[in-house]
């Protein structure tokens, strides 16, 4: 069978074609505050994509994204809010004065460094995630059990940073005063640099996740996601590639927090938020999770609904939303992207009718589906 | 634009999870007749039995739909927070007692589960992680219907005259809500107890969750007791929602802060009923105990984190059935 | 010395015991055919050599480096195969993709990441397909195979392995009479190079391909030998022939 859905080249294209249209955006409009939403997009790309990689290539069902999500974001608000301290005069954010400290905490010292803070920002949610990761793949903990987990754990550190009020403002989270400064300019969260910087981040993600699918490594996490065991007596470390998949997709999200913060100058338990994680699985799943791309899309059709419709009607918006979404549960397992699969599969053996019934020898397909 | 703003979908009015247990623990004070040293420790011991009897009656309708059916039902909340507005209404609408109000939230949502269950779950047995996928939809859809009819604004149910006094118990003072509150978990969890391990329809369920096609064989309609065991785990949501209702206050996302704690005593506890009896009791005390030492925030994250570790020994939790052979 | 040695070997789950002090020897290239009624511990001894069970007592060896302590990928590492009672191979991907995943000559996840098209994998890809003859299925979605193409198919992900020894658990179980005559040639081609245990009930099946015949009995080993001296073996008939058909 042909399918030009599966198609390596043809995907490729897809994805070019993609960036290619986003990258028109800042040439068509100049209006500041567009560029910054559709930047804000960009990150829920960034998610969308690491739910898929972890998901939908990894079986990895993971509520709980907003641990790295979060933990970047974070990061990255106390590197900026760390820019506009002085180290002498002044190395304390107003809000710890509020909250009578009368030291820098060790814990925010570090962020002093810009560049240590983007190391920080990025390396302590994947090093979290590889050991959570190891702790729950090694004791081969079941699917839905891995979702209940992930979600417990995003609770008890959502319920961590609302508690240590004195180390992260609690509810009222961190806004930092100045925008980023990187190699000393300053980045307007409202310019035409900010968002080719998170269109260069969503890139640099997007061609790194497909890559990963389309390696050695993919494949097994797509044969472990339907049969772990059978992947482990073919002489795998299950264990290893799930915690490197989940890992991997944590990194991206961290990136995504970064990316969030340095365009909305604050940081807050939102990130942390339940719904939002669980939101996230709901764009892969309308999106299509199987497929990158079908994900983000998602991710922008639903975040982009929301903005536009929502806002008058988030009450009305959800409950379709929420209603849409059982009904790809039930009925389209493989999301959007599945109905596009589906429809050029039957375009493919309705234009070639010969082709699909013609037996193929194995090297002459290998080398046709590698060209 | 404001930064607030592009976050506002992610920072939706959720009211922080402890307001839900203020009214309930507050209550709880200090005799102060007592030595100073055993006096904290025996009230937090207690408090935790308190506490204890929320997370178990939180979890009870859970614990049966997942161990008997295997369903992950990410809507639980959402069914105790029907529980709580069915209780509402019908006393602040129909002026119907409390006590009455109880039962009726029973009917109610074991009705409202029933349809669940005809209408999509059925369908998705076989996939494990659709219907956690897929009552997560419900879930949202219920909030968002409740919100749509109710409002956002938190209500309240009035607590009846007889609750409202004090009860000096040993080192510590309890109400009489929290003790009736108590009791009546010890009730519910006897009941279903026996109904599960003491009556035919209990005996067909245990022979439907060892081997569904054999239990058919032998005349037992599966797809029945699928439906009354959801039915009827969504029923005691119901009767959750109107006693936690009464202890805090009632809001449409007030689900979301149950269902994650239900969801660890059920898989602490195995999925067993009696697994979760001991779950619960362990959490509160744990809870209780570390609150004391810590904070009530600080003690639920260790909390959490004491679980999420106690799963990587015993994935399948603390009473786990025998695993079926490849 | 064997290939694989098996030394008193038990395995009790709580109080009942499955497998009950059982030693076996596999010589290098040969067939054996492990044989024996419903609940005599065959797939457990399975499951106790590829690691996805822990003996109670016993060692196993493979020519002389103990692997009773390993675990399961570190078994199919060291050369032993393993296919699956219930055909257990990756529905959702193409057989092409089934046999790809399968040739493991590179298992550390890093490697894997930066790695496409694994040096000797379209020659590896051919000889399999030939064996298995599903050449002409290559690109199709491996849960819309035939029962009996999805059994060679696990064969041929075995095979993949490069493993010295294949240990098949009822490899004809539901095949038709045309399939299992293939099964027949495929298996008799493999032992030129392979060591195999086959787990079967289809004594004519075990009768074409069997060079030693183990039979168990409540976990122990019953008798040993060719399959004419278990067939007149009164031991054996007794337990489990016990109705001398064909």
């Amino acid at each position: 069978m042909t399918n030009l859905y599966h198609n390596r080249s043809a995907q490729w294209i897809v994805y070019a074609l993609m960036f290619a249209f986003l990258a028109a955006i800042p040439l068509i409009t100049n209006d500041s505050f567009l560029l910054n939403q559709f930047a804000t997009y960009g990150v829920y790309g960034m998610l969308a994509v690491s739910i898929s990689l972890s998901w939908g290539f990894g079986g990895i069902l993971n509520l709980g994204q907003g641990i790295a999500f979060g933990l970047g974001a974070y990061g990255m608000g106390m590197t900026m809010q760390m820019q506009s301290q002085d180290p002498v005069s002044n190395p304390i954010p107003p809000f710890m004065l509020n909250n009578s400290l009368d030291h820098l905490p060790a814990l925010w010292s570090p962020f002093q460094n810009t560049a240590l803070g983007f190391i920080l920002s990025l390396a302590v949610p994947t090093i979290f995630y590889v050991f959570f990761g190891s702790l729950m793949f090694r004791a081969r903990v079941s699917g839905p059990f891995i979702a209940i987990m992930t979600l417990a754990m995003l609770t008890a550190l959502y319920t961590l940073i609302l508690d240590m009020q004195p180390y992260t403002n609690g509810a009222n989270g961190i806004a930092p005063p100045a925008p980023l400064k990187l190699l000393g300019a300053e980045i307007d969260p409202y310019s035409v640099a900010s968002y080719w910087i998170v269109y260069g981040a969503l890139l640099f993600v997007t061609v790194a996740s497909k890559l990963i699918t389309q390696s050695k490594f993919g494949l097994v996490t797509q044969a472990l996601r339907s049969d772990p065991e059978r992947v482990r007596f073919l002489g795998y470390n299950v264990a290893s590639y799930e915690t490197i998949v989940y890992a991997l997709s944590g990194l991206i999200a961290a990136l995504a927090g970064c990316c969030l913060v340095m365009l909305v100058q604050y940081v807050s338990p939102a990130q942390l938020d339940v719904n939002f994680s669980i939101g996230m699985v709901i764009w892969a799943g309308i999106g299509g999770r199987f497929s990158l791309i079908g994900s983000m899309l998602g991710a922008f059709l639903i975040q982009g609904g929301q903005s536009y419709l929502g806002d008058q009607f988030l009450a009305t918006w959800l409950l379709l939303l929420g209603g849409f979404f059982i009904l790809v549960v039930r009925f389209l397992p493989k999301g959007l992207a599945g109905l596009l699969e589906l429809s050029l599969g039957m375009i493919g053996a309705h234009m070639q009718p010969k082709d699909a019934s013609r037996p193929q020898r194995g090297a002459e397909a290998t080398s046709k589906a590698e060209a | 634009m404001p930064p607030s703003r592009l976050l506002k979908h992610k920072g939706r009015p959720r009211h922080a999870p402890d307001a839900q247990w203020r009214r309930g623990i507050g209550d709880v004070a200090l005799g102060n007749s007592l030595s100073a040293d055993i006096a904290p420790i025996a009230n937090a011991l207690i408090l935790g039995l308190s506490i204890a009897s929320i997370w178990l009656i939180a979890a009870l309708g859970l614990a049966i739909i997942y161990g008997a059916i295997g369903v992950i039902n990410m809507a639980h909340g959402e069914f105790i927070m029907l529980g709580a507005y069915t209780s509402y209404a019908l006393q602040s609408f129909f002026g119907l007692p409390f006590l009455l109000c109880i039962p009726a939230a029973f009917i109610v949502v074991a009705f409202i589960g029933l349809l669940l269950e005809r209408g999509l779950i059925r369908y998705l047995y076989k996939r494990p992680l659709d219907t956690l996928l897929a009552t997560w939809g419900v879930s949202l859809v219920l909030t968002q219907l409740v919100r749509l009819t109710f409002g956002s604004d938190p209500k309240y149910i009035a607590v009846p005259e007889m609750f409202q006094s004090n009860v000096q118990l040993g080192f510590v003072n309890l109400s009489v809500l929290r003790i009736f509150v108590f009791a009546l978990t010890i009730v519910l969890v006897a009941a279903t107890a026996f109904l599960f391990y003491r009556t035919r329809f209990g005996m067909q369920v245990r022979a439907v969750m060892q081997n569904k096609e054999m239990a058919a064989s032998f005349g037992i309609n599966a797809d029945r007791v699928y439906m009354l065991t959801f039915a009827l785990g969504a029923g005691l949501a119901g009767v959750a929602g109107s006693l936690l209702g009464v202890l805090a206050i009632v809001l449409p996302t007030m689900g979301t802060a149950y269902v994650v704690q239900a969801f660890l005593v059920v898989v602490v506890g195995g999925g067993t009923i009696l697994g979760s009896v001991v779950a619960s009791g362990l959490t509160g005390e744990f809870q209780s105990v570390l609150a004391y030492v810590t904070n009530e925030t600080f003690a639920r994250f260790l909390l959490y984190l004491l679980i999420v570790v106690l799963l990587r020994f015993r994935p399948a939790g603390l009473f786990a059935p025998a695993k079926a052979r490849r | 010395m064997g290939v694989l040695n098996i030394h008193n070997l038990c395995k009790s789950f709580g109080g009942t015991s499955v497998i009950n002090d059982f030693s076996l020897e596999v010589t290098e290239l040969t067939l054996c055919c492990l044989v024996g009624p419903n609940g005599a511990g065959k797939t457990t001894t399975m499951d106790l050599i590829t690691g996805r069970q822990k003996p109670t007592s016993g060692q196993i060896l493979l020519r002389s480096d103990e692997i009773t302590s390993l675990g399961e990928h570190e078994i199919a590492r060291l050369g032993i195969g393993r296919k699956f009672q219930v055909p257990a191979v990756f529905r959702d991907l193409s057989v092409r993709q089934n046999l790809e995943v399968a040739y493991s000559r590179e298992v550390s996840p890093f490697k894997n990441l930066f790695s496409y098209r694994p040096s000797g994998l379209n020659q590896k890809l051919e000889e399999i397909l030939t064996i298995t003859g599903l050449g002409g299925r290559v690109e199709t979605e491996a849960g819309t195979l035939s029962h009996g193409e999805t059994q060679w198919l696990e064969i041929g992900m075995v095979l993949m392995q490069n493993p010295e020894i294949l240990l098949l658990d009822e490899p004809v179980a539901g095949m038709t009479e045309g399939e299992i005559e293939k099964t027949v040639g495929i298996l008799n081609e493999l032992k030129r190079t392979h060591t195999l245990i086959v787990v079967e009930h289809d004594m004519a099946f075990v009768r074409e391909i069997a060079d030693v015949v183990t039979v168990m009995h409540m976990g122990a080993l019953l008798a040993q030998g060719s399959i004419s001296e278990m067939e007149a073996n009164p031991k054996v008939r007794e337990v489990y022939l016990g109705d001398p058909e064909d």
